[in-house]
């Protein structure tokens, strides 16, 4: 090995790794700082902002409405925003009796409060040690004088009422709820869940005032003409909208009393009845609808009886004239003439025509309680039959249907208690032809206004009420009563452009020996009831509604 | 660039921060004001239904027949009038005119 392979060559050395505050590492630092602070900044920021929710849910679960109240149910009001049941909310005093300390005790506190009560009844309440209701929806004063008694088997249960200030007014209408609240008639059981849901009150199409005057006028003629029972409807023919659906007897929805009496069913829409001469009107509009008929059209040699099968048909008015046009048929309330024009259209036509303006099958409404119409075979004389109203059923309700259709132009309607948005009202289906309304309303009209015409006492000045009245023996087992009848008064004013249509059905009146008619037509009056037909007690109780609710329809619905 | 992003973000929480907080404040006057309503429409509707009770057609008749001597009259609707207010000229004409 030479020396000179052995040369060390010492170079100077760098520390590679000595501490140099570089750009880079000087950044790292500060961005490490920076970022703790700002995740703490954004942490606190978050937190201050709420974006975690925490306030605003808070607020949320404060600002929630009544609605998910146990029991809650939205309040009804008529078309004028007058309450017609509202929700209070009531305290029910309880007691339980095994927290009682001193019976006797708690028996004299109570009678200083409750002075009318039974307290023996109370008493062995007591004994029995069983939970029960002492004082239900107690007034103010005596929940703070019994609460001040400080007896802890005093228990107080704060729960919801229904209050009805119209009490029985529209108790068909509303119908009733249980003590759970749950609705079990009326409009109470049908829009049971809307109810409870919606936060506004549900504003029906009724008017109160209307409402009161109708119902007033049907207790009078109660009275005067000893019926069993009694109901009128008044409804809009454009639009469907009820203006007033009374059913006498009624009931006061305060009492909460369980209804069983048949006699208090809703009359209006529940009740199924033959209605006699007021489909007349519906035969004769097929006719004209078909084109078999005019208004001119002669009916000759028209008999005054006719046999069918086992049933015979005749006239009621007996000097009722051979030879008889179209209008005077029904004028004249002509049977004979209605069977013949039945007898042009055949069953297929009148069947159809029936159906539809709603009058065979049972209607869609907005209450539960309406009654089907009974179904029937059709055939030759039950066709000749129907032609005048005989041999086929069907509500009060749904006569106002197919009058309204009838006097509104032939638009199909739905009859309804909800008041609905004018947008709704403003789509119109043509289901009658153009121009046979305008015939059946110049008709009725000469029903109320002519000499031969049946209906003389509902010519009320200033409104121009044409109608269609309808008597008709009750049906019995094997036959008809001629005890027993359902006087109906079936009408529409102004006649030259119809808005309303009015039914006034008078269930088994009986004729009244005091009451004075006032004639419309000529001067001058009679006493007591000449016959028992609609035309001397339907007619009159229509009169005497429209002269009382006239003025208010005739002012205050002017815009409508 | 880091620090235009950075301080960009940061004003933009900043400012979300202090709008969130006077809407907030703005939030909290609104439900002491909704709460003030609440109370108030509760109110007015137990006014109302003492009002709809008390004035009621049936309860007008009772008091018509407890303090007035003289019964209510039937309005006949052809003895309305209108009146027509054209150019200082008062017109009156029937509300309805007269049928057939």
């Amino acid at each position: 090995m030479s020396d000179k392979n052995d040369n060390v060559t010492l170079e100077e050395y760098e520390n590679e790794f000595s501490y140099k505050k570089s750009k880079t590492n000087l950044n790292i630092e500060f961005n490490r700082i920076a970022f703790i602070f700002f995740i703490f900044l954004v942490i606190s920021i978050i937190y201050s902002i709420q974006l975690l929710n925490l306030g605003s849910l808070k607020i949320k679960s404060e600002t929630k409405p009544p609605i998910t109240k146990k029991n809650y149910r939205a309040d009804i009001v008529d078309r004028n925003g007058n309450y017609l049941v509202k929700t209070v909310s009531s305290i029910d005093i309880g007691i339980n009796p095994i927290e009682v300390i001193d019976k006797k005790r708690l028996l004299i506190n109570l009678q200083l409060i409750f002075p009318n009560k039974d307290y023996t009844k109370i008493s062995s309440k007591l004994e029995k040690n069983k939970y029960f209701y002492l004082e239900k929806k107690i007034s103010a004063d005596n929940y703070e004088k019994i609460m001040l008694l400080g007896d802890k088997s005093i228990k107080s249960e704060e729960k919801l009422t229904r209050i009805y200030p119209q009490k029985n007014l529209f108790s068909h209408i509303i119908g009733q709820i249980d003590d759970d609240n749950e609705g079990i008639s009326g409009l109470e059981k049908s829009f049971d869940e809307k109810l409870k849901k919606i936060k506004k009150p549900l504003q029906l199409t009724v008017d109160t005032d209307i409402q009161f005057l109708i119902r007033e006028e049907l207790i009078k003629f109660h009275s005067v003409f000893r019926s069993k029972g009694s109901t009128a409807i008044l409804m809009n023919v454009n639009n469907g909208a009820i203006i007033s659906m009374v059913s006498y007897p009624d009931f006061d929805l305060n009492l909460r009393e369980t209804v069983s009496d048949v006699n208090f069913i809703n009359r209006a829409t529940k009740g199924v009845y033959e209605l006699g001469s007021v489909f007349k009107t519906f035969t004769i509009a097929a006719g004209l609808e078909e084109g078999l008929i005019e208004t001119d059209t002669k009916f000759l040699n028209l008999e005054k009886r006719l046999k069918c099968g086992k049933n015979i048909i005749s006239e009621y008015d007996k000097k009722i004239p051979s030879d008889l046009t179209t209008e005077q048929i029904l004028i004249r309330s002509g049977n004979i003439g209605s069977v013949r024009i039945g007898q042009k259209l055949e069953i297929d036509k009148l069947k159809s025509f029936l159906e539809k303006i709603g009058v065979l099958s049972k209607i869609d409404f907005d209450i539960e309680e309406v009654g089907e119409p009974i179904p029937f075979k059709w055939g030759k004389c039950k066709l000749a039959t129907v032609s005048f109203g005989h041999g086929i059923t069907t509500t009060p309700l749904q006569l106002a249907k197919g009058y309204a259709i009838i006097a509104n132009g032939g638009f199909a309607i739905k009859p309804s208690l909800i008041k609905k948005t004018s947008e709704n009202d403003k789509i119109k289906k043509r289901i009658i032809k153009e121009g046979v309304s305008k015939k059946i309303n110049q008709i009725l009209r000469k029903i109320v206004t002519t000499k031969e015409g049946t209906a003389g006492l509902a010519n009320i000045e200033g409104y121009e009420v044409g109608g269609k009245t309808g008597t008709a023996e009750k049906a019995i087992i094997g036959g008809y009563t001629r005890k027993a009848k359902v006087n109906t008064f079936a009408s529409i004013f102004p006649t030259s452009k119809p808005k309303y249509v009015m039914i006034v059905l008078l269930d088994e009146p009986k004729t009244s020996e005091d009451y004075i008619y006032k004639y419309k037509n000529k001067t001058g009056s009679y006493k007591g009831t000449p016959f028992n037909t609609a035309g001397w007690t339907s007619v009159e109780v229509a009169g005497k509604i429209i002269q009382r609710i006239g003025p208010i329809l005739a002012t205050k619905y002017i815009e409508n | 660039m880091k620090k235009v992003i950075f301080s960009t973000i940061f004003i933009l929480i900043l400012a979300t921060s202090l709008v969130k907080n006077s809407t907030k404040e703005i939030e909290d006057k609104t439900f002491t004001i909704n709460e003030n309503i609440r109370s108030l429409k509760s109110e007015l509707g137990d006014v109302l239904l003492e009002y709809n009770y008390l004035s009621s057609p049936n309860k007008l008749t009772q008091y018509q027949t407890q303090y007035f001597e003289k019964n209510l009259i039937k309005i006949d609707v052809t003895k309305i009038k209108k009146l027509n207010k054209k150019n200082s000229q008062i017109k009156i004409s029937d509300f309805i005119e007269k049928t057939r």
